[in-house]
């Protein structure tokens, strides 16, 4: 299988990717680990003029925690960075687990957090986690700087909020504060190398018994990882008895409407999402005991 | 040498000093660690050119015109080829036997039948710019229907796949088994009858090896390395193609990144790189992308199967009905013999007083389907053991037991004609069932939880033989012995990554007395080594196993003869043993055998030593003429699986806790090599249970990648335990019977025994993925596999 | 119009100059270019592991990888890791332990094995799965090709204290 011919551009600044990107229009795409392009230009899903590298640009490699800010993700940060980080495991374990449900070892040492956000996948693996946290995005952009909420970044199928000429160059996920506590599970069938049929995440704070906080986000059953606000309903306010969770994941359950396709089907999904959703909430309050 | 061959310098298990051990290591090792080993996409000429095929993107279609100017004028391009390049060309099929009804285009002249049906072809300087041609042919179509479901297919009015207005109703096979007493009669007086209907999936190789070759054209003879499990059948088929005499046409199989059955066919894209090394004068290589390889490649056939059983009260099997019916695809290829082993297995591992069995397999447009690992044996038994199971449960009795009861036993002839040699069924039955801690567990799962045998038998060396020849499926070697005792090994069978090349040079280093790196080994090279028709039907350990054996033998008497009178002894009273000759009678007569070679030159007046062998198994030709009662191989091996599992009965995901494997393979001639196959074959089935499923729409492959064809990961494979030390076989190469094919067959009926325990539920189709299972649970149809 | 880009790398320890195509894989540039084989073309689409190597030491695939993107770096192939005329501990023991069978899996999983024992000497069995989690094998169920790196980990620990 041969890549279709395009021009290969390893800016050295951020400020120069910028531009490049600006001025080359839609036929460039940005690429730090590559994993999420090279396989769909070699099957001509994809047929980029331009290929702009972030790999040379100083700087974008990091990885920092912050009692305020929280965990600081730079976009040439590895999934296997993150997977394996004792930072990120001690900090925000839901992190590390996210990443290392994405593919293989191997695509993991190349493929970036960033980059797989921007691939926007609806089955991406880091997507939902970010969500249910409330992570932001940090752009540069020709002109200025900005943050997206990750809520606003995914637009559809492989469609991002970003503006012609920015570049995704961090993530930042909140801390995980006193009586908080999240989870990711991936249902797919086999143990690695899968995308996910479904994939729920969950974030929760329980105070004195009482859940005060919910968020809940599903992967894999929508163009764009999706909120579960009814389901976070059923959780707030309450005693996260099992009666409480059932009801919750049936709300969530009810609140996605995802298709059939050669990896399962809309019922199966459906009902997936009701059991993981259980099960991530129970893992989260484990977490707490 | 024929089957009754003299045995009187056959080496005695006393002497055995590398068969049964771990004392060695496999000839091509290092060559694989290292990177240094070539499969055919290594192989490399400076002037090569890359080729690509030009393929169908309808399941039915009529070609209307093919435009090749544009693809012409790339720059590079040097060859581009179309059906009137072949057009007095032979078709391609699989058994010489049945040449004529060879219905494979090389290139597709008129019809296209499946999707990814070859229409034209290209060679130019580079990949890349072979593929920037390939994309400009234009080739027209009118798009017709197509039939996609075998039962649709046997319809009045459904559109000819195949041989059209011959008014086949697109049965392109039938076979017909029946034999024994009077049927309605057992059925009659049986306590109990039942009837059951299983389906299975489509499934492909994968062999992590895409299929490939490399040819040229010099002093007017085509030279082609290909990945193949039959190079002698290539040869012939190439030839007839081609439109030359096989003196023409050499064969080299390099090594071969697996094979499983899928490179049992000639397939076009290696005629065409032939045809274009003529065309241009330069090499050209031709590798399929995975993507070729799902779509275009074989599959192993899906089968629709019914069954009616009798049994007696005390649980004996009295008879059976079968009707199977296999969607082929619209070609015949390797899935030649494909409905005739559909009876065949139906037979094993039991013991019945008449059997009556159909099968068809009819032509359709969906991907074409052939041998792979098992031949059909893997659908057969996956549906009639859950028969026996669910048959056990119905009378209730324990199914160990009722397997037990009517096993098959040592010296047992089956109405059909097949007759038992070595058998160590009812052996494997109790040691998975000890292994597994079925006596322990057995009515103490909870829910959920649940442990399932499988029982099932295969031929040891197949009498089907693919081409014509003197004897029927017969393997050559021969062996050469120089003057300081290395042994040359010359065997046409095809190591396809089993390690059978290991098995031959130690089989051949066992009877000579010789270190393995004494022996050297050439295989597979229709112009170098003697004949073999390919590695199909578990041939290779047992014909070419035995072949070898005899050769070395052959030798071995030879050398013995002229030391024998020298020492003033019996030649028979010689041995080969640790690199010496020696006296089994008078320990001080003992001489290096490269002494002994030098003596023997000598006497010879400076002849090399030179030792054949050959082995076929006898049967006749009714397997092919349609009466189907006969004894299709040497020997049978005999398997039981075992599975351990819970369910999660909210998901539908497995959770294997083990699987234990007791596989009847007569003595291993190597451990290692047996504990490979067999946790091979559990990694294989495991993927046919479970996880491994090629769903296509209209004849085209939706998950023509490893992204979504889910082969087993390191991470998903259960536990797992083989056990493999049952009876020497008489017959077999120094004790042995095959272990790497059926051993595929009792994986998957075990798991879904366990399934069916664990849930309560019958689970009748393929495969048990978690939604399959989750429907099952919810009472909800699974119509995703439907044809 | 055809982009080309010129490159400066090592593989296997030697430097190399080349004149690569943009798109151009690093697989292909090691086969076609550098006639290095034994890193195997299985998928070509990151889904099988067989084309895998090291990159400054990680182990990535080859195949979705651009040549141009090694430009400054590092390779080590399968080619690469024997030493002196000795087969590195985990080839050693992939031949031992009857670790391979059609073998065209096998410098893949040989180059995973080696990233991991080279920062995990230690590794549990679910570390050793994990690791060739990304590489596929159809012939032997995995089994023994655990049971090879385990035994390499304890050759090339035994080697160390021996060392040390």
């Amino acid at each position: 299988m041969v890549l279709p011919q395009f021009e290969y551009l390893a800016p050295a600044t951020i400020g120069e990717a910028c531009n490049l990107l600006l001025e080359l229009g839609e036929g460039a795409k940005v690429m730090a680990g590559a994993t999420d392009l090279i396989p769909p230009m070699k099957d001509k899903v994809i047929t980029p003029e331009y290929l702009i590298d972030l790999k040379k640009i100083p700087g974008l490699d990091y990885l920092e925690y912050d009692q305020e800010e929280g965990l600081k993700i730079g976009a040439l940060t590895t999934l296997r960075t993150l997977e394996t980080s004792p930072l990120v495991k001690e900090k925000n374990p839901a992190v590390a687990h996210a990443a290392k449900m994405v593919a293989s070892t191997q695509i993991r040492m190349k493929g970036t957090m960033a980059g797989n956000l921007c691939n926007a996948s609806p089955s991406c693996d880091s997507a939902p986690n970010l969500v249910a946290q409330g992570a932001k995005i940090l752009v540069q952009g020709p002109n200025k700087d900005r943050y997206i909420n990750i809520e606003d970044f995914f637009l559809g199928v492989k469609k991002t909020s970003l503006e012609p000429g920015e570049i995704v160059t961090g993530i930042v996920i909140p801390p995980l504060k006193e009586h908080e506590a999240a989870a990711y599970i991936k249902h797919a069938v086999r143990k690695a190398m899968d995308l996910a049929i479904i994939g729920v995440a969950v974030k929760i704070r329980v105070e004195n018994g009482i859940c005060t906080d919910a968020k809940i986000a599903l992967g894999a059953v929508a163009t764009t990882p999706i909120r579960a606000p009814k389901a976070e309903e059923a959780l707030v306010g309450r005693e996260l008895t099992d009666e409480v969770i059932v009801k919750a994941s049936e709300e969530a359950m009810n609140s996605c409407d995802p298709i059939s396709d050669i990896r399962a089907s809309k019922e199966y999904r459906k009902d997936m999402v009701r059991v993981f959703t259980k099960r991530a909430i129970r893992q989260a309050m484990e977490q707490l005991a | 040498m024929h089957k009754d061959c003299d045995k009187t310098y056959f080496k005695k298990p006393e002497f055995y000093r590398l068969t049964g051990e771990n004392n060695y290591v496999r000839i091509d090792a290092e060559d694989k660690v290292t990177g240094h080993g070539q499969y055919v996409g290594d192989i490399m000429f400076p002037d090569m050119l890359t080729g690509k095929m030009v393929r169908s993107p309808y399941a039915r279609a009529r070609i209307l015109s093919i435009d090749t100017s544009e693809a012409e004028k790339v720059p590079g391009v040097k060859c581009v080829l179309t059906p009137k390049d072949f057009k007095w060309a032979a078709k391609v099929g699989n058994g010489e036997f049945a040449a004529e009804f060879a219905d494979k285009e090389v290139l597709c002249g008129e019809m296209v039948r499946q999707v990814g049906d070859e229409v034209a072809a290209v060679a130019a300087v580079d990949e890349e710019t072979a593929q920037i041609a390939a994309d400009l042919i234009k080739v027209e179509y009118e798009v017709l229907p197509g039939v996609f479901d075998p039962f649709e297919a046997m319809e009045e009015g459904a559109p000819e796949v195949n041989w059209e207005g011959k008014g086949l109703r697109n049965i392109g096979m039938q076979s017909v088994m029946k034999a024994g007493t009077d049927i309605d009669e057992e059925f009659g007086k049986a306590a109990y009858t039942q009837h059951r209907e299983y389906g299975t999936h489509r499934m492909v190789h994968a062999a992590m090896e895409p299929h490939g070759a490399v040819a040229t054209y010099r002093n007017g003879t085509y030279t082609v390395w290909m990945s193949t499990q039959m190079a002698y059948v290539d040869q012939f088929w190439y030839a007839r193609c081609l439109g030359v005499p096989e003196n023409r046409v050499r064969i080299i199989k390099p090594l071969v990144g697996g094979g499983f059955g899928g490179k049992l066919d000639s397939y076009s894209f290696g005629l065409c790189a032939a045809k274009m090394a003529e065309m241009t004068g330069r090499p050209v290589r031709m590798i399929l992308s995975r993507e070729e390889v799902f779509q275009t490649t074989r599959h192993r056939h899906p089968i629709y199967m019914k069954i009616d059983t009798a049994f007696g009260a005390d649980g004996k099997l009295l008879a059976k009905k079968c009707y199977h019916v296999l969607d082929g695809g619209p070609y015949g290829g390797s899935g030649v013999a494909s409905c005739a082993q559909a009876t065949l297995w139906a037979n094993f591992p039991y013991k019945m007083n008449s059997v009556d069995f159909l099968a068809r397999r009819i032509y359709t447009n969906n991907p074409s389907a052939g041998a792979m690992r098992g031949y059909t044996a893997c659908q057969v038994h996956f549906a009639h053991d859950l028969n026996m199971q669910y048959a056990a449960d119905q009378m209730g009795i324990d199914p160990v037991e009722f397997r037990k009861i009517s096993a098959a036993d040592p010296g047992y002839v089956a109405p059909a004609g097949l007759t038992i040699t070595s058998c160590a069924y009812k052996e494997t039955l109790d040691t998975a069932a000890k292994e597994i801690g079925w006596y322990e567990k057995k009515g103490k799962m909870k829910k959920g939880e649940g442990i399932g045998f499988a029982g099932t038998g295969f031929v040891s060396g197949t009498g089907f033989a693919v081409l014509e020849a003197p004897n029927q499926s017969s393997a050559c070697v021969t062996v050469r012995l120089n003057k300081r005792g290395m042994a040359s090994l010359y065997i046409g069978s095809h190591d396809i990554g089993q390690g059978s090349d290991t098995v031959m040079t130690a089989i051949v280093a066992e009877e000579l007395g010789l270190p393995m790196d004494m022996v050297k080994t050439f295989m597979s090279d229709t112009f170098l080594t003697p004949w073999d028709s390919g590695s199909y039907g578990s041939r290779v350990t047992f014909l070419a196993g035995n072949a070898a054996r005899r050769a070395a033998v052959d030798a071995k008497r030879q050398l013995f003869e002229v030391i024998g009178p020298m020492w003033g002894v019996m030649p028979e009273t010689l041995e080969c043993l640790e690199g010496k000759v020696i006296s089994k009678e008078k320990a001080e007569l003992q001489m290096p055998i490269g002494d002994a070679m030098f003596r023997y030159m000598t006497v010879k007046g400076g002849d090399e030593l030179v030792g054949v062998g050959s082995y076929y198994h006898r049967t006749d030709n009714s397997q092919y003429n349609g009466v189907n009662t006969t004894n299709y191989a040497p020997a049978y091996s005999f398997s039981t699986g075992a599975a351990h599992l819970t369910v999660d009965e909210e998901t539908g995901v497995l959770d294997i806790d083990e699987f234990v494997f007791a596989h009847d393979c007569g003595r291993a001639l190597n451990r290692r090599a047996v504990e490979g196959q067999l946790e091979g074959s559990i990694g294989m089935g495991l993927g046919y249970a479970v996880y491994e499923h090629n769903i296509t729409k209209e004849g085209k492959v939706l998950n023509p990648n490893f992204r979504d064809y889910r082969l087993p990961t390191a991470l998903d494979m259960p536990k797992m335990r083989t056990f493999y030390d049952f009876t020497p076989d008489q017959e077999g190469p120094l004790g042995a019977k095959e272990a790497g094919e059926g051993s595929a067959a009792p994986v998957a009926p075990a798991i879904a025994n366990a399934v069916n325990m664990a849930t309560g539920i019958y689970f009748t189709e393929l495969p048990l993925d978690p939604e399959h299972i989750w429907r099952a649970l919810h009472g909800m149809k699974d119509d995703r596999n439907s044809k | 119009m055809v982009h080309k880009h010129t490159i400066s790398l090592t593989v296997n320890g030697d430097q190399i100059d080349a004149i690569v195509k943009d798109n151009l894989t690093l697989l292909d540039f090691l086969r076609d270019q550098l006639f290095l084989t034994g890193t195997k073309k299985g998928c070509e689409e990151g889904e099988c592991g067989a084309c895998t190597v090291m990159l400054d030491g990680n182990p990535v695939n080859s195949c979705c990888t651009l040549a141009v993107e090694c430009d400054g770096h590092d390779i080590v192939t399968v080619e690469g890791i024997a030493r002196d005329g000795q087969l590195h501990p985990v080839q050693r023991q992939f031949i031992e332990k009857w670790a391979l069978q059609c073998g065209y899996c096998t410098p893949g999983m040989i180059m995973s094995a080696k990233a991991l024992l080279d920062r995990n000497p230690h590794p549990t069995e679910l570390e050793i799965r994990e690791a060739i989690e990304g590489n596929l094998c159809r012939c032997t169920g995995y089994a023994k090709i655990v049971e090879a790196i385990q035994a390499a980990a304890a050759e090339m620990n035994w080697e160390e204290a021996s060392h040390a």
